[in-house]
């Protein structure tokens, strides 16, 4: 599904230059559920925006299902983000003047999907969250563990081949951390690949695989036994 | 463009900054509102100077006699110019395509009596075509006709000063009144919305004052309108060509404006029309001035908005969001502003010019008003500058990486 080659990437700050990805060899199938963890400045972040095609690298080659990503010009990545990606973010960055259904139907809207279809669409994937009766509610309504399942059906919704959470539990307690990587998992059980983004060691530990990223190469990459969530919901 | 969901974005941002977008469309309300009364100044303006020249025919062209300021074919300077009945003929016939109406003044002054009402006014004698020359207004009986010229009948068309000083209460139509100790029949009476003095006057038929004076056939001045259907230009070429004649004929020098002048409204007419026309031009670029200050406030509003909604259009961007979908939605939020702002404006000064402007008449100022076509032009002018307030602050947003939205403060 996703395939890296020797990625390099370095930011310039005035005159000196700050290399943050130093070669990183990596590769997830399909239906893979990794954790990407590091401590700040390992590069962590930096991986997820190329992985995101919100940010280009420097070296190296970059394969999402089998299409090369090199070179878009906005437009073009803007197509494929909206196609290929789903994103969750740690602040949820919901619209906070459209409700729970209009957020999620938003990337439907992105691919000219017509109205009706879109409300649909959006409805059964919040169905999905278990939100179906906050629907109306606008994102000020809602709590912080439902702004995000309401982020997690929003990148759902235009169904990608791969989900990124960058700390989807980051501005979360732990009960509600739990709730949202429960649904995670689930969605994972489906055969959807995600990659999650975290710091914290038993959110890193539900997943099924670990990437520990330090200095800007990958110091491990183990499977690891998977942590259910559901038990400590 | 009308989706829905745009709109609700564009209502959104307008609802969330109801102050800020006031007050923006205000300046942009007001300076359209500036404008379209200084455009309709302007024609009022226009409206009182075509007032006052309407008082005569447009087209027509005065033909005077001077004396000579230079020596020319043979004569000597300071030779008085002379008209005769057969100047008119020659005009008459050389031009018969070009002169729609034409006839001769000759002047004089008339102490008039009626039973023991007396009165001193200028007479001018003409043909009958100078009622549509001076466009007389006769509100009873009728003007001098062929007849009259023909018997040298001794009538009179008498203003209504006139009728009013001699005639007090009575009917003067067929009364005999005395000018000069002659008696003359009053057929017709005229007046003039131009002024109390032109209502002193008296018409009479240019032969009978010929005869009287001396059985002369001489006259003081001509008078013609040209063919109405001539544009400036044509109209200017043909009292050239007038005046060329004339002087040919009286022995002038070509150059010699004292010999004979050929007076043509047109001209008048044309120094007025490009007088109003900078006055008009003056009314745009200030009015666009003010209009300037508009757009860039509106310009300000959407870098503000785009400001604050960095992280959104970011979000919108990871969604999918491609750059032209975010300029559009910027754009369509300025064009939507400035034209209801603008419209707003626009239909204020509409209001009071329709209110107001008909009982404003002095003049040099009458009826301000806006056509059809400012009002098109204003709306043009509204949607481009809602584009150009947009575009700066569009492509801003469309600039705006979506990694912002990603790092999380």
């Amino acid at each position: 599904m996703i395939e890296i080659k020797d990625l390099h990437k370095s930011y310039k700050m005035g005159s000196n230059s700050l290399h943050v990805l130093k070669g990183i060899n990596f590769k997830v199938e399909e239906g893979e559920l990794v954790a990407i963890m590091g401590s700040s400045g390992s590069g962590k972040s930096t991986l997820l925006n190329i992985l995101g095609m919100l940010d280009g690298a420097d070296s190296g080659e970059y394969t999402l299902d089998g299409v090369p990503i090199k070179n878009l010009s906005e437009t073009k990545a803007a197509q494929y983000r909206n196609k290929f990606l789903g994103f969750i973010f740690q602040s949820f960055n919901l619209i906070n003047y459209k409700s729970a259904l209009e957020n999620v139907a938003l990337p439907l809207y992105y691919q000219k999907v017509p109205r009706k279809e879109r409300q649909e669409k959006a409805m059964k994937y919040l169905e999905r969250v278990g939100l179906k009766p906050w629907a109306d509610h606008l994102p000020s309504e809602l709590s912080g563990g439902q702004k995000q399942r309401v982020a997690i059906a929003r990148a759902m919704a235009a169904e990608p081949k791969v989900l990124l959470a960058d700390e989807p539990t980051g501005a979360l307690d732990s009960t509600t951390s739990y709730e949202v990587m429960d649904l995670i998992q689930k969605i994972n059980d489906d055969g959807n690949t995600i990659l999650v983004v975290t710091h914290e060691e038993d959110i890193a530990h539900m997943c099924k695989r670990i990437v520990h990223l330090k200095d800007g190469v990958i110091v491990e990459d183990k499977k690891i036994e998977q942590v259910r969530a559901e038990q400590y919901v | 463009m009308f989706d829905r969901d745009v709109w609700q974005e564009i209502f959104n941002t307008i609802k969330t900054n109801k102050l800020r977008t006031f007050l923006t469309g205000f300046s942009v309300g007001w300076a359209i509102f500036i404008l379209v009364m200084l455009l309709a100044s302007v024609n009022g303006m226009q409206n009182g100077f075509v007032g006052q020249f309407n008082d005569d025919a447009t087209n027509s062209i005065f033909v005077r006699p001077g004396t000579t300021s230079k020596a020319y074919g043979g004569f000597e300077a300071g030779r008085r110019i002379q008209l005769k009945n057969d100047d008119l003929e020659y005009i008459k016939q050389s031009f018969s395509k070009d002169i729609e109406y034409i006839s001769a003044r000759y002047y004089a002054n008339a102490a008039a009596r009626y039973k023991d009402e007396t009165g001193s006014y200028s007479v001018q004698a003409t043909h009958p075509d100078h009622q549509a020359i001076e466009k007389t207004l006769v509100v009873a009986g009728r003007y001098i006709n062929e007849a009259d010229i023909v018997n040298k009948a001794k009538v009179a068309v008498i203003g209504r000063k006139v009728a009013e000083d001699l005639f007090k209460k009575e009917d003067p139509l067929g009364k005999f009144i005395e000018f000069n100790g002659l008696p003359f029949r009053v057929i017709g009476i005229f007046t003039d919305d131009g002024d109390d003095n032109a209502e002193r006057r008296i018409y009479a038929p240019v032969s009978t004052y010929q005869r009287i004076y001396g059985n002369t056939n001489e006259i003081a001045s001509i008078a013609l309108t040209y063919n109405p259907n001539y544009d400036l230009t044509e109209a200017l070429a043909f009292s050239e060509r007038l005046e060329m004649l004339m002087k040919r004929r009286h022995k002038i020098a070509p150059d010699d404006q004292a010999g004979l002048n050929v007076w043509n409204y047109a001209e008048a007419f044309e120094n007025i029309s490009s007088f109003t026309s900078v006055l008009k031009g003056i009314g745009i670029g200030v009015g666009f001035l003010i209009l300037v200050a508009g757009i860039v406030g509106i310009g300000n509003i959407m870098v503000f908005t785009i400001k604050e909604r960095t992280k959104e259009i970011g979000v919108r961007k990871a969604l999918g969001a491609r750059p032209r979908q975010i300029i559009n939605l910027v754009l369509l939020e300025s064009v939507f502003i400035t034209a209801i702002s603008g419209f707003v404006g626009l239909l204020f000064a509409w209001m009071i010019l329709a209110a107001v402007g008909p009982m404003i008449e002095t003049p040099a100022f009458s009826n301000p008003s806006v056509n059809l076509s400012t009002v098109v032009t204003a709306t043009i002018i509204l949607i481009i500058a809602g584009v150009l307030a947009g575009l700066l602050p569009a492509m801003k947003a469309a600039n705006v990486k979506p990694i912002v939205a990603l790092s999380d403060i």
